[in-house]
């Protein structure tokens, strides 16, 4: 009942040598050894908070006990917390471990390193009032909340003078300077260093840093425009921008404009590096995702980012004089900010560009090596950008693929075993550019599509249904077209027949954007069975 | 026996006279009598059943939950004084387990109101400990009193007849006071009565706050002459200058000081209305009225006046506008043994109390700012070697002389409290020792060594004029002391349990105590007397702040609250929520519109006094509810907790406060 049962009072009299305590001392000793004991910790609180401290210690038994006129207890010296050890066979027995210590070691042992001094520092914790910026505050909302509290405040307290804050000039401490100018020159010479890594460790951490963001966000412009072809300085100012972003102690809205164009450069630009084997993809997927982030975090801020960022990068895109890897740039960057922006300004495009796009990766058309590549580059960017639309379009309407595809396959045994004849041919015609092959593979995930632009679309058109038919409807026809669709392309290896257009449905589909089923057979008809492997694992196991 | 022996003697006698009817009358009666005092037995054997306590306590408790909304929360507040006494008188009879069961069962309604309370009596395991325990024998002692509004008391009544549940009867006519009140119930918010379930009585506390408090300031203040010369200055200038009031707040601050100087020609001297005829918008320093001090008071030198007068003229005027500076000394490398901090005056020079019985001082002007790096500060920690004296450098040697501070060793326990004199020529020190040290930071080393104190002392405060100190004990006193006498002037004896803080009045009458026992006094300083007791805490006072015009008095507690009072009515002005630990801290702005606060929780806020100050004054009565103190600005620290905190002549705000590593 009590937190001191009998049990524990005969222990403790045996261990001082009563061997034979009877019960009935034992249990009306026990009441009185609690109330002691936690007459004992109330004393010990107190002394507790008289130390100013929220922590109970041995000390503070030490002292509550001397206050009671009690012998202190010897041998609990605070320093570790003591650690209690379960006794072996006693679910509720616990010990100290108190291991017996060698004399001879304790006097061998070298001496310990002397405790540092105590000291006194001072800083500002608050200048009339706005805690300042310095790495000695806690980081806290400090940078962001003054405007907001001023605000606030003047509404409250109506007729207030507004004080109006001359401009101040801007004085960086010596060590501010001193930790700019070691970072830049790391950007600059030893970008591949692990002293690198962890400057931008530092960069994305230290809480002082805030008065260094304009020079960082000039200095940062200003390299870019300068060194386009310069890779890894590229790439390490990249990174750069990147620690600074996740800087939680830096407000950088206002540098924002600064940091966009470069930011953007990066992922357009015609050319980035002078060598042709630079891996300039790299760096506009890394700089696409930066942008992206940039426009989840401040979007809702800055309600025309997005808007400004879409429209140059769709211009670049829809550009045919624009180069193909400023095409790839466009393409990733818009791809990074996620489906939906892929579904609204892509896709309805994906008809026409495939047309451009097509002539410059087949061998035959395109006889420069590095066009087709960066061909192959864009299809690759492409097939990703919108298979990605796709799985968070299934993703969304799971019951739309879900019934159609395994009656597909129920129903239909000829499909799978026309398939292997479709890929022979589709093979047979990529034997001829393996290497493309492997570049676009590099852009997507899964599987590499034959390049199904062949495929016909004749069973595709006449196989659709009309867009204004019920919900259930289009599910199920789904399966029935792409079994048309398949059987139809495979038909269209022998044929050859023309490809009429099927944007109308296209257009349709994007517009009745709930219409995952279209969404996927427009999408299958463009990229043909690379595009599956953006569907969920279910699905896909009835395609394997 | 005598009483059966009588009965023979009656009948015998009736016999003897034979009168028969009376007999048989008497015998019949007498045998009712015996088998109703049977059947009384019989209930109160059922009375005794331990079991009993459970069940009416569960279903007057199921009953006061289910009962209406809009009475349900005052009809709670009678659950916990049931509660504990239904507690303590099963320990008293001596049924412990059903009494743990009891306890236990329903502990948790009552946790977070009274976890504090809860924990100490759940130690009582015996009826013996019912008479040791401070608290335990005080709340049998003392009756609690509930504010009901007419219809809870009603239907409170309503059920304990119908439910014939004496038990419950007993326990609350034996226990509680009713002050039933006509009208609607009173809001859930204003809940103080609950927390006033402390050792003294209401009563009492009631009789010693009906006692007169001159919360004024002392006569001819230096801040007054400063005040009387300007205002000369002005009125040369042109007196019937109008000013408008809300033009800006240097010229609020001369209207007021005309205001002063109008009421020194009318040679007013008390508290009284002649101070409201004149008060003007803003709440100064300078309205409030004057008292004559009852102690003498040290004489100024004329260069420390002169110091002082310069600070005043130099002062930033600081409003919910216009927030403070502060500067923040952290204390580096404590390892966890900083018990105390102290600033002094102009900030220059900190003192840190360890539990390794050291007291330290830093001259944080010698030091240097914290830009300086280590190589610049050496050479200035060495010239602060050599200013130390010849015995200090003897003993401690060359390695000694790199230190940074000068270290005073004298004490013999954990040092728990630390306080500069008011021109920072002294220092005192309080130790678990139970002694007081002065020592002399001109001279650095220890002066007089104060013995009065039987216990830790927790808590030294210098008094505002400096020469007098009161200091505080676990012993449950606070004394009062002159520097120049080892013997306490004064001892205030009347807390229940420790006094853990104490403060001086502006005016230096009076000295305000926290404690352990949940409340704050004040006492007259000449007379000994306590003359307020301010109920209200839910734990342990561990802070105490007064602000410099004298009215108001700010005390912070362990759970992280902290209460604004008026002396002069006693009342609490509106508590302040928002640290979630202790207050270790407080301290008043020199105009007294703002109030910082310092918490274990790493943080220093920054609260707006004049909203609740102004609003009482207007109407007295209804201001609890409404104005509840703004907070300005919440500031975290790095990890620091913060000790101390103290606003310089010229209101920069100074803090102090030892890094702490994180678990």
């Amino acid at each position: 009942m009590s937190i001191v049962p009998k049990e524990t009072i005969e222990v403790i009299a045996q261990s001082i040598g009563i061997a034979n305590l009877s019960t009935d001392v034992a249990l009306a000793l026990a009441p009185d050894v609690e109330y002691r004991l936690r007459e004992i910790m109330q004393e010990a609180i107190k002394c507790m908070r008289h130390s100013k401290r929220t922590v109970l210690t041995a000390d503070d038994v030490d002292s509550a006990l001397s206050l009671r006129n009690v012998e202190p207890l010897y041998g609990f010296a605070s320093g570790d917390p003591l650690r209690f050890k379960r006794a072996v066979g006693h679910k509720d027995l616990f010990y100290i471990d108190d291991k017996d210590v060698d004399l001879k070691d304790v006097i061998n042992a070298p001496l310990p390193k002397a405790p540092l001094d105590s000291g006194v520092v001072a800083h500002w914790l608050a200048i009339e009032g706005v805690q300042p910026a310095i790495p000695e505050n806690a980081p806290v909302e400090a940078i962001v909340a003054p405007s907001e509290n001023k605000r606030s405040e003047h509404g409250k307290e109506d007729g207030l003078p507004v004080d109006i804050k001359l401009p101040v000039k801007h004085v960086l401490s010596r060590e501010l300077q001193l930790y700019f100018d070691k970072i830049t020159e790391l950007i600059v010479s030893r970008s591949d260093s692990i002293l690198f890594k962890e400057a931008l460790e530092s960069l994305a951490t230290d809480s002082g840093l805030h008065p260094l963001v304009p020079y960082f966000s000039y200095f940062i412009a200003d390299e870019v425009t300068r060194s386009l072809n310069d890779l890894p300085l590229l790439f390490a100012l990249m990174r750069v921008v990147r620690s600074l972003l996740r800087n939680p102690h830096i407000h950088i809205e206002p540098y924002l404009h600064q940091l966009m164009p470069s930011m953007i450069t990066c992922i357009v630009a015609k050319r980035l590096g002078h060598r042709i084997a630079d891996n300039h993809w790299e760096l506009r997927d890394f700089a696409a995702n930066l942008v992206a982030s940039v426009c989840r975090r401040f979007g809702h801020v800055y309600h025309n980012l997005q808007y400004r960022l879409t429209r140059t990068l769709l211009n670049a895109f829809l550009d045919p004089s624009k180069a193909m890897t400023q095409h790839y740039g466009a393409i990733q960057g818009l791809a990074a900010l996620g489906p939906s922006v892929v579904r609204v300004l892509i896709l309805p495009q994906l008809e026409t560009y495939m047309q451009l796009l097509e002539p410059e990766m087949q061998l035959e058309k395109q006889k420069n090596e590095m066009k087709r590549k960066e061909a192959w580059h864009v299809y690759g960017a492409l097939l990703c950008a919108a298979g990605k639309c796709l799985y968070e379009r299934v993703k969304l309407f799971p019951s739309l693929l879900h019934p159609p595809t395994r009656q597909f396959w129920r129903s239909n045994g000829r499909v799978a075993t026309k398939m292997p004849n479709k890929r022979k041919a589709s093979s047979s015609h990529l034997l001829q550019q393996p290497a493309l092959k492997k570049l676009a593979s590099d852009g997507t995930a899964g599987s590499i599509p034959p390049i199904s632009m062949t495929t016909s679309m004749q069973a595709a058109a006449d196989g659709f249904p009309t867009p204004s038919e019920s919900g259930i409807r289009p599910s199920s026809s789904t399966g029935q077209l792409s079994n048309e669709s398949i059987s139809g392309g495979s038909r269209k290896e022998k044929s050859g027949g023309k490809a009429p257009t099927p944007s109308t449905v296209l257009a349709q589909a994007w517009k009745e954007d709930l219409d995952a089923g279209h969404l996927m057979a427009s999408l299958f008809e463009l990229f043909g069975e690379g595009i599956f492997s953006f569907i969920q694992p279910v699905e896909m196991s009835f395609f394997l | 026996m005598e009483e059966e022996e009588l009965q023979k003697a009656v009948y015998a006698y009736l016999r003897k006279k034979g009168f028969r009817q009376t007999e048989l009358a008497l015998q019949e009666e007498q045998n009712r009598l015996s088998s109703s005092a049977q059947s009384d037995l019989a209930v109160s054997r059922l009375d005794n059943d331990p079991a009993r306590y459970h069940d009416a306590y569960s279903k007057l408790r199921s009953w006061a939950y289910s009962s209406l909304d809009l009475y349900k929360h005052e009809l709670l507040r009678v659950l916990y004084p049931v509660y504990i006494h239904c507690f303590m008188d099963l320990v008293a009879e001596g049924h412990m387990q059903e009494a743990r069961t009891f306890f236990h069962t329903f502990r948790e309604d009552h946790e977070l109101t009274h976890l504090r309370d809860l924990q100490k009596l759940e130690g009582i395991l015996s009826p013996s400990h019912l008479e040791e325990m401070e608290l335990a024998r005080s709340l049998r002692q003392n009756k609690v009193k509930i504010k009901l509004c007419e219809y809870s008391y009603d239907l409170l009544l309503q059920y304990l007849q119908k439910t014939q549940s004496f038990t419950m009867l007993g326990i609350i006519n034996e226990h509680i006071n009713f002050e039933v009140s006509a009208g609607q119930p009173s809001s859930i918010s204003d809940d103080a009565d609950v927390v006033a379930l402390v050792g003294s009585s209401q009563d009492i506390a009631k009789h010693i706050n009906q006692k007169e408090v001159r919360w004024g300031l002392l006569e001819d203040s230096v801040e007054e002459r400063l005040e009387r010369a300007l205002s000369d200055s002005e009125k040369a200038e042109g007196e019937n200058k109008e000013v408008d009031p809300e033009d800006s707040k240097k010229r609020s601050v001369e209207g007021a000081k005309q205001g002063v100087s109008v009421k020194k020609l009318k040679k007013d001297k008390l508290v009284g209305a002649t101070g409201k005829n004149i008060r003007s918008e803003t709440s100064t320093v300078s309205m409030a009225p004057r008292v004559k001090p009852e102690l003498t008071l040290p004489v100024m030198t004329t260069e420390v006046e002169q110091s002082i007068l310069e600070d005043l003229r130099n002062r930033v005027q600081l409003s919910s506008l216009a927030l403070p500076s502060i500067s923040f000394y952290t204390f580096i490398n404590t390892h966890n043994s900083l018990n105390c901090s102290s600033i002094s005056h102009d900030g220059s020079l900190v003192a840190g109390g360890f539990s390794d019985s050291s007291l330290k001082v830093w001259d944080m002007a010698k030091i240097g700012r914290p830009t300086k790096t280590f190589t610049e500060q050496q050479p200035s920690a060495n010239l602060q070697g050599e200013s130390e004296s010849v015995q200090n450098e003897h003993l401690l040697g060359p390695e000694e002389r790199k230190r940074s501070y000068t270290l005073f060793q004298g004490h013999a326990g954990p040092v728990y409290s630390a306080t500069f004199s008011p021109f920072g020529d002294f220092l005192l020190s309080s130790s678990s020792d139970s002694t007081i040290r002065l020592w002399s930071t001109k001279l650095n080393s220890n002066l007089v060594c104060y013995k009065g104190h039987n216990y830790p002392v927790w808590d030294v405060q210098f008094s505002p004029v400096g020469h007098y100190f009161a200091s505080c004990s676990h012993d449950r006193t606070a004394r009062i002391w002159s520097m120049d006498r080892i013997q306490p002037l004064r001892i205030m004896a009347g807390h229940l349990s420790d006094v853990d803080c104490v403060q001086w009045h502006a005016n230096c009458n009076y000295i305000a105590t926290g404690s352990s026992d949940k409340t704050v006094r004040l006492w007259d300083v000449q007379s000994g007397e306590c003359v307020r007791v301010f109920i209200g805490h839910r734990s342990m006072v561990l802070s105490l702040a007064m602000s410099l015009d004298g009215r108001y008095m700010a005390s912070g507690d362990e759970d992280g609250t902290i209460m604004m009072w008026d002396l002069s009515s006693g009342r609490c002005v509106s508590p302040l929520m928002g640290h979630s630990s202790c207050i270790w801290t407080l301290a008043f702005s020199c105009e007294g519109t703002l109030l910082a606060s310092g918490s274990a929780d790493c943080t220093v806020k920054l609260w707006d006094v004049t909203a609740s100050m102004k609003v009482p004054r207007m109407e007295e009565n209804k201001a609890s509810s409404t104005n509840r103190l703004r907070l300005l600005k919440a500031l975290p620290t790095k990890s620091t907790p913060v000790y101390t905190l103290r606003f310089s002549r010229r209101n920069l705000l100074f803090a102090a406060g030892a890094l702490s590593k994180q678990v």
